[in-house]
């Protein structure tokens, strides 16, 4: 089986960022950056599927130069190969954008499964692995926790509100986004960053794909959040304000 | 010179038959011991050569050689009284050696020590002294071995220690009697003989038993790598640490059948007395199975058949093991080369600690907690910021920057820098020093975490940094090395100790017991300096561990962050220990040891010591207020 996962790089989450001077996107320099936490989980997905059934994974990420990094890690963890789709406009496009080159990157590999996190750690729009099924024109289930494969049908378990679960019986090829935490990660080592040296890494720009760079939802501006604090003072009896406390954690706060 | 009344007696002539005879046997002597030991030979020739050994300099080399194998130091000081037996036997073999030469040289009409000349009157009586002790030396162990019994022998009775034991004794027996019987005599030839059958048949017994470190024991405290507990670097892409037998290294497989099975390494390994299934002792003779069934050019993985995963990562790398072994057998780089042969090839899985690798590749600290904690720490604190102009760094580490205690012994140290008025200021940002993950053979994120702490040392030009885990400063001091060079580190105990005359004494004279912290203890000597301090602040009371002895608090080697212990928690006897002392407070130097020992308290409820670092006993006597000098 012909395994793809998409890949996307995002700043780390201890990295405190700046928005920078055209207020439209974060100051990139300085930053960490790391592998999208569910991208990860669809990766390990991918390499148990592999694993148990034999097959290949390829890795499509999209991006600048930096996201060499990643997509060296995900090599490194067990992946076969690779294809990075260069492009330095990346913040400027928007899911549809983007899975439109992920999308014709894809097709020439024409995949059995295709695999992606259910959203990014940065922007979370959550369309872009679904917006590529659609472009694929193949099948898709979102927020995947399991994946089981029987002979040419995939057995897969979403995850719904409050604890319910919801098993989907699909055809392959299909799409399915990964939701974190289905699996434990595994880590990187040092054999496999050394085993990742050697392994292909294939570039192409949003030119060769013949993807412009249009968006059709543009960011208009984004702002760091408010910081508030207020406080408000329960009077009454112990007792009664106990229970006016609870009352409001439970509902105005929702931590309870 | 003091000359004994009788001479040693010889035999008058040799037959030439009894020529023949005597260099038959000693051929076949020879031949026996050969066929054996050019095999463990050839064994270590053929193992990989040590990329990072060097001879020189030498002179730390000579002196270890001096002091452990020739003065039998290591050996006495470790275990005085059986250490005394066996320096008295191993003097014995040393002057023996002239002896054992001239004796067969006799035989075959060659001698070169005349009894009745000077010269060899002196050294006959010279070694008839040695082979008293000797003789002493060998009844002492005999008695120990097969009466006394100690449990670090191994259950099972070594018949052929019994043997050699027997061996020995009559060597030296058959030598004192000659003293004592007429020269040329009959049973002067039947002494000598007999001493000549003992001797043959004890060569070859050598190198088929754990006396093979009689001729190996010397070359491996002289090649030995030096330091404690050094971790050679990797040399090359394909080497991954000890992942098959291709890894073993000259020293290694030295090392292996160097073992003399004394058991003092499991005597004092906390795992192995926790009934956790490491046994260091087995440990190296695991290796030493796997070398003799698959040798060196094995592509047999090492953890398997002889040697089990599990017992590799129990080890606290305490060091106790290395740090009394009287052969020179450096453990810890053994166990922390199987640890990197597993986890950099992937090989070991656990939910514990896949997690720890996990938050230190993509986060800042091992307890996997978000940078902005730090932040707020050093905000609420009021820390200064480091900018150069100060002459200390204060490296908070994981435990001081995330952990509620590690961060009170922070705020107290903080408080006597301030007293003393030291100029000091702390990073914006640190990474984990990699301290976990390097005792847990993760070189992969081992080396992202010295690079980038060591690019950020230098950004902000740190000179001199100062910390309160012990476990930072001889990451940062040795294990960076690798990768750069890294600021002058001293640990607060020095620090403290330094300046305790400008601080003030405590007026309560209550008992405190010092734990030493492995990575304080054995891994950087520091002894005096934190018991100064705690004197300073009370009363020191010493717990039956001490110094070079300390008992592990269980948290080294990465196991702080791993699940739960098999057996009893190294943590819980050590604890119980120190509490035993009587002594109403318990100081540690090592944030690590603290966090282990708080659990350990709080589950023996009330009665429990209180808990201090070192740094917090000598805050408390400090005046509220700073004085108006130290501003």
């Amino acid at each position: 089986m012909k395994i793809i996962v998409a890949i996307k790089q995002v700043p780390e989450r201890d990295t405190p960022v700046r928005i920078d001077s055209g207020g439209k996107w974060i100051e990139e320099t300085d930053l960490q950056w790391t592998m999208n936490e569910s991208d990860a989980y669809a990766l390990e997905e991918a390499l148990q599927l592999k694993e148990k059934d034999g097959g290949e994974v390829v890795v499509v990420s999209a991006g600048p130069e930096r996201v060499g990094s990643t997509i060296r890690e995900a090599l490194a963890k067990g992946a076969d190969r690779a294809i990075h789709i260069e492009c330095n406009d990346f913040a400027q496009r928007d899911a549809l954008s983007v899975a439109r080159l992920l999308a014709e990157a894809i097709k020439p590999e024409s995949p059995d499964l295709v695999l992606t996190g259910l959203q990014s750690d940065d922007l979370g729009y959550g369309q872009t692995g679904v917006i590529l099924a659609e472009l694929l024109e193949l099948p898709h289930v979102s927020l995947i926790l399991h994946v089981e494969k029987t002979g040419t049908l995939l057995h897969v378990k979403r995850e719904l509100e409050e604890g319910w679960f919801q098993n989907i019986e699909l055809p392959l090829p299909a799409v399915l986004t990964i939701q974190s935490g289905g699996n434990k990660l595994r880590y990187a080592t040092l054999m496999g960053i050394k085993r990742a040296k050697t392994k292909e890494v294939r570039r192409v720009t949003p030119a060769d794909l013949g993807v412009p760079a249009s968006a059709v939802a543009i960011l208009e501006h984004i702002a760091q959040p408010q910081k508030q604090k207020s406080t408000q003072i329960l009077p009454g009896p112990a007792k009664d304000a106990a229970a006016a406390l609870v009352e409001k954690l439970k509902f105005e706060v929702r931590v309870l | 010179m003091i000359l004994l009344p009788a001479t040693l007696a010889e035999p008058q002539s040799f037959s030439l038959w009894e020529k023949l005879l005597l260099a038959g046997l000693v051929i076949a002597s020879v031949a026996l011991f050969w066929r054996r030991f050019g095999v463990v030979l050839d064994v270590i020739l053929r193992s990989k050569k040590d990329a990072d050994f060097r001879l020189f300099p030498i002179g730390k080399r000579v002196r270890d050689f001096l002091w452990e194998v020739m003065l039998q130091a290591k050996v006495i000081r470790q275990r005085p009284l059986p250490g005394l037996a066996h320096a008295l036997v191993f003097w014995g073999f040393c002057a023996f050696a002239l002896v054992t030469l001239n004796h067969v040289a006799v035989g075959l009409g060659i001698g070169f020590l005349d009894p009745l000349g000077l010269m060899g009157r002196f050294y006959f009586d010279l070694a008839a002294l040695f082979a008293l002790g000797c003789a002493v030396g060998i009844l002492g162990l005999f008695v120990r071995r097969f009466f006394v019994r100690p449990r670090w022998l191994g259950e099972k009775i070594s018949y052929e220690s019994g043997f050699i034991a027997l061996l020995i004794f009559l060597l030296m027996v058959t030598y004192l009697a000659a003293f004592f019987v007429a020269d040329a005599s009959p049973t002067a030839s039947f002494l000598w003989w007999a001493h000549t059958l003992a001797l043959l048949v004890f060569l070859p017994i050598i190198p088929y038993t754990k006396h093979l470190h009689l001729v190996l024991s010397p070359a491996t405290v002289f090649l030995s790598r030096g330091g404690f507990s050094h971790i050679p670097p990797l040399s090359g892409d394909e080497d991954f640490g000890l992942v098959t037998g291709k890894d073993l290294t000259r020293l290694v497989s030295l090392q292996a059948y160097s073992c003399v099975e004394c058991g003092r390494c499991t005597e004092h390994c906390p795992a192995a007395n926790t009934g956790k299934l490491l046994n260091p002792k087995e440990i190296i003779l695991g290796l030493r199975r796997y070398l003799n069934e698959f040798g060196p050019a094995s592509d047999e993985p090492l953890l398997g058949k002889h040697l089990a995963q599990e017992a590799v990562f129990e080890c606290t790398s305490c060091g106790a093991c290395e740090f009394q072994c009287p052969v020179g057998i450096e453990h810890l780089p053994i166990l922390i080369g199987l640890r990197r042969g597993a986890v950099n090839t992937g090989t070991w899985e656990d939910d514990h600690g896949g997690k720890l690798f996990l938050a230190l590749e993509r986060g800042s600290n091992a307890l996997g907690m978000s940078a902005i904690e730090r932040d707020k720490f050093i905000q609420k604190q009021e820390l200064p910021i480091f900018d150069g102009t100060q002459e200390y760094c204060l490296w908070l580490g994981c435990m001081g920057g995330y952990d509620p205690k590690g961060r009170e012994i922070i705020a107290d140290f903080a408080r006597v820098m301030d007293y003393l008025g030291a100029s000091y200021g702390v990073l914006r940002k640190e990474k984990c020093t990699g301290d976990p993950v390097r005792r847990l053979g993760n070189d992969l994120v081992f080396q992202q975490l010295a690079e980038a702490n060591l690019e950020a040392l230098a950004q902000n030009k740190v000179k001199k940094i100062v910390s309160i885990c012990p476990h930072c400063v001889r990451t940062i001091q040795e294990d960076w090395k690798e990768y750069g060079t890294p600021p002058e580190i001293e640990h607060h105990s020095e620090f403290l100790a330094r300046h305790l005359s400008q601080l003030p004494t405590a007026i309560d004279q209550e008992k405190i017991a010092y734990h030493d912290p492995c990575y304080l203890g054995r891994y950087r000597d520091i002894y005096d300096q934190p018991r100064e301090v705690a004197d300073h602040a009370g009363e020191l009371v010493e717990a039956p561990h001490a110094r070079e002895r300390s008992l592990c608090c269980g948290a080294g080697g990465g196991l702080a962050f791993l699940g739960e212990e098999q057996g009893q928690r190294v943590s819980h006897v050590r604890a119980r220990e120190l509490a035993g002392t009587g002594a109403t407070t318990v100081s540690t130097a090592c944030p690590f040891c603290n966090s282990m020992f708080r659990d350990a308290f709080a589950s023996d409820g009330a009665g429990a010591p209180q808990l201090l670092d070192i740094a917090q006993l000598t805050a408390r006597s400090l005046p509220e207020s700073k004085p108006e000098s130290a501003v």
